[in-house]
């Protein structure tokens, strides 16, 4: 009976972990994960360990500041530091977001075309899809498209069997960490790591808890919903990893990009395997493509303390509905542009998301430790050392990163 | 006298502090409000220096402007500063806090705040909530202004009057005025009910807190059924009880049946006994249904009173009763004989009975009808209401047209607060 009633609660409790840890793999995770595993086969699944424990340390405390305050992260960054530290992380999330949604756009883009559909076709009817769904649908609609679309990562799980692996090498790669030293695998584990913990995600998770009014007595289960998200997000990433790396790694075949991993499918996988993939990766951007700029305009919204909600007209929401259309609205135009710089775009949106990242850590790290807004709910002290901890290496491989961006471009020029 | 004029507190804020010789005491870290006579007034400027904090008393000011602070004392005898949660202030406690626009409806966020010089005291006046504001505040006010100029537009004011505002944080509360508490009860309950559904849980309990018993409990109503039992359980029985009979009982039954059984039992028994019987019969049924949605309260006359008779009854009577556009007339054991419509009453000849002018051929439902069903019977036959009836054709209540719009229609409060 009591068991009942927890798994009842559990049950009511759901939805913004797993939601948020589900859309966290976006278009360009799926690329990041399809070229590690073509490029490096097996051997970088470990790091997805070390990446999971991360990412649940900092959802948690990011869900537990919503369940506890009732508010969003950018609500408490605006309260507490101000307009000014506001304003310039707010600015910087707009950009790196922009790019995140050029990049979902990007991924939608191929998607359509590998499928044998036109982008010119494709991209504007997306567009104008996404944009409708949120401006005149309603939020029950929304939230169970998303539900459903979150069923649909699992194609993954599926191609990943199709590709018939070798179990007992990829038991041994996840769990016995291997180095290779060559900056590719530098550069890809960072990149996993940057994709899988992002800062948009943090706004996001916290701002849905303090919606959907979870109290702190019921947070237990959010925890749970939570650990149940980062780990689904990442069995994702493991089968995606494990799919290119059974067959593209195999065959020596090199990609850059989602799509291509879906075409060089089809010859070694299978028709079924290829549609599986291509469809899941069309999935995977569009959601990206409609939570991403959707999340940007709230948290802007929010921290700036102007008018928002999908109910508004553009006349009571000027500043809402018009990031939120201009979002969509650019984002598609610059995919349809012929030779746009994407590369681009993308490399900029990453390194602003990294260069953001370690910013809003140090701030929701601070925030949870606040007695006076936490209560007894501050951090323990073991999870303090854990999320500094990941500060640190976050912090490192952003610099890392940098360098990795900035050397060979001062090469190239100067 | 140091003060005339106005000015804004983000314009001060890390200004230096002069001694009477020109020496910088410090620099301004936050400002001290207390409660005034209309409204609030500053109290003392608490200025920093070398990480250390000294109060200083806004009787030993000598100039303050947007210019100029300087002080009649030297530094030896400012009086070190503790921060403590008792003391309200400008910078701490009312910058880039949410508060409620009484005048527009709706949750702001504060980005700058107005002093003005007033008989020798720095009263706050207004709150600073638009871009103008945020400009300020990031130190480019100037330059946002010039390039408005290039669109030949002006960068707006956009201050709320003190008068206007009521705070969310119980801290602001103290210090705020009874003005704007009766502005609130003024405001329509499906607003407040909106501006609470717009902030943090916490905040909108405190707000709630603050209305009069009337308007909490048409606010109350308007509310997503879990944000009306987390508001509900927050308070203590008496004042929960005192909201809940003032609701209808349909509606409040439904706010009941969203509690945890042990608080609305408690509730429950402090409700008076005749109104408990009535809301404990709506809990019996099923939410979606016919019996979930209707409401006891109606007005039931026999058949066999005349229309005068019916007239003054009703306007003895029918004040308190929701909805009377339709009298429903009852034998002794409350079967239900048939229906006279408020303006077939009131166009009868005085001397006619209710039973002359009675329709009997009635539309009815049953209390398990889902509730599409009943809301298609209403549109179909466009009633106001619908009476319910059980197997042997006793009245068990009535559903009404505009709860069953709210449960096709949520208004806007009782959908989702985001849609994120």
């Amino acid at each position: 009976m009591r068991l009942w009633k927890r798994i009842a609660i559990f049950l009511s409790i759901m939805g913004p972990g797993i939601i948020t840890a589900n859309i966290d793999n976006d278009a360009s995770g799926i690329t990041t994960y399809s070229v590690a595993g073509a490029r490096f086969g097996y051997s970088l699944l470990w790091t997805l360990i070390p990446t999971t424990v991360a990412l649940v340390v900092i959802q948690e405390m990011v869900a537990r500041m919503g369940a506890v305050t009732g508010k969003g992260l950018s609500d408490l960054i605006r309260e507490n530091y101000g307009v000014k530290a506001t304003f310039y992380m707010m600015t910087v999330l707009f950009i790196a977001n922009f790019g995140t949604t050029v990049a979902n756009f990007a991924g939608w883009a191929a998607s359509m075309e590998i499928l044998g559909l036109s982008k010119y076709l494709m991209v504007p009817v997306g567009a104008l899809f996404i944009w409708i769904l949120v401006v005149k649908g309603s939020y029950r609609f929304v939230e169970r498209i998303l539900l459903f679309a979150c069923l649909l990562y699992f194609g993954y799980v599926l191609s990943g069997f199709m590709a018939k692996p070798d179990w007992s090498k990829v038991i041994y790669s996840t769990f016995v960490p291997q180095m290779k030293w060559e900056p590719e695998f530098f550069m890809l584990s960072m990149a996993i790591i940057g994709t899988t913990i992002t800062p948009w995600m943090q706004f996001y998770l916290q701002s849905s808890i303090a919606e959907k009014g979870i109290k702190k007595e019921e947070y237990k289960a959010s925890r749970l919903d939570v650990l149940i998200g980062c780990s689904i997000t990442d069995i994702i990433s493991f089968f995606i990893i494990v799919t290119c790396a059974t067959t593209l790694f195999a065959q020596g075949i090199r990609i850059n990009e989602a799509s291509e991993a879906a075409l060089a499918l089809r010859p070694l996988a299978g028709n079924y395997a290829f549609l599986i993939f291509a469809v899941s990766l069309a999935n995977a951007a569009l959601l990206g493509a409609i939570i991403v700029p959707l999340a940007t305009s709230y948290y802007i919204c929010e921290a700036m303390g102007w008018e928002r909600g999908v109910n508004k007209s553009f006349k009571e929401a000027p500043q809402f509905m018009g990031i939120y259309t201009f979002m969509i609205v650019i984002a598609s135009l610059v995919i349809m542009i012929p030779e746009a710089p994407l590369v681009f775009l993308m490399v900029l949106s990453s390194v602003l998301n990294g260069l953001l990242l370690p910013f809003v850590l140090v701030y929701a790290i601070s925030l949870v430790n606040n007695k006076s807004l936490m209560g007894d709910y501050v951090n323990p002290k073991i999870y303090n050392i854990i999320s500094w901890g990941t500060v640190g290496v976050v912090l490192m491989l952003t610099i890392f990163f940098l360098m990795t961006v900035f050397i060979p471009l001062s090469a190239k020029y100067g | 006298m140091p003060f005339f004029g106005e000015l804004f507190v983000s314009e001060i804020l890390k200004k230096p502090v002069l001694d009477p010789k020109g020496e910088e005491l410090g620099r301004v870290r936050d400002i001290v409000l207390v409660k005034g006579e209309l409204f609030p007034k500053v109290s003392a400027l608490i200025i920093e220096k070398k990480k250390r904090h000294f109060s200083l008393l806004w009787s030993d000011l000598n100039i303050f402007n947007k210019r100029i602070i300087s002080s009649k004392t030297y530094g030896d005898n400012l009086h070190t500063y503790e921060f403590s949660e008792k003391d309200l202030l400008i910078a701490r406690d009312i910058f880039d806090k949410q508060i409620v626009d009484a005048n527009g409806v709706k949750v702001v966020r504060v980005n700058d705040v107005k002093l003005e010089g007033y008989n020798s005291e720095a009263i706050l006046v207004a709150v600073d909530v638009g871009m103008r504001g945020i400009m300020r505040r990031l130190g480019f006010e100037r330059s946002g202004e010039d390039m408005m100029k290039i669109f030949k537009r002006r960068l707006p004011y956009n201050l709320i009057s003190w008068n206007y505002i009521q705070p969310l944080e119980p801290k602001l509360t103290k210090i705020s005025l009874t003005v704007p508490r009766q502005m609130v009860s003024e405001l329509h309950p499906a607003d407040i009910a909106e501006i609470i559904s717009q902030v943090s849980r916490k905040e909108g309990a405190s707000f709630f807190k603050g209305l009069d018993v009337e308007t909490a409990a048409e606010a109350l109503s308007e509310l997503q059924p879990d944000v009306q039992a987390a508001i509900i359980t927050g308070m203590d029985t008496d004042k929960a009880a005192d909201i809940i009979e003032e609701m209808p009982p349909d509606e409040a039954a439904d706010v009941l049946s969203d509690l945890p059984v042990d608080k609305a039992k408690e509730i429950l028994e402090h409700i008076e006994k005749e109104e408990a019987e009535d809301i404990q019969e709506l809990l019996s049924h099923e939410e979606d249904t016919a019996g979930g949605l209707m409401t006891n309260d109606f007005i039931s006359y026999h058949p066999d009173i005349s229309v005068r008779e019916a007239i003054e009854k009703f306007r003895k009577y029918a004040e308190d009763v929701e909805t009377v556009y339709y009298i429903y007339l009852i034998d002794a054991e409350e079967k239900l004989l048939g229906v006279v419509s408020l303006r077939e009453l009131l166009l009868a000849p005085l001397d006619a009975t209710l039973s002359d002018i009675m329709e009997t051929k009635l539309k009815t439902v049953t209390p398990d009808a889902d509730e599409v069903e009943v809301a298609e019977i209403i549109s179909k036959y466009n009633l106001v209401a619908i009476p319910v009836i059980d197997a042997e054709g006793f009245i068990l209540g009535i559903v009404t047209i505009d709860d069953v719009i709210d449960r096709i229609l949520p208004p806007a409060a009782k959908r989702k607060r985001r849609k994120v």
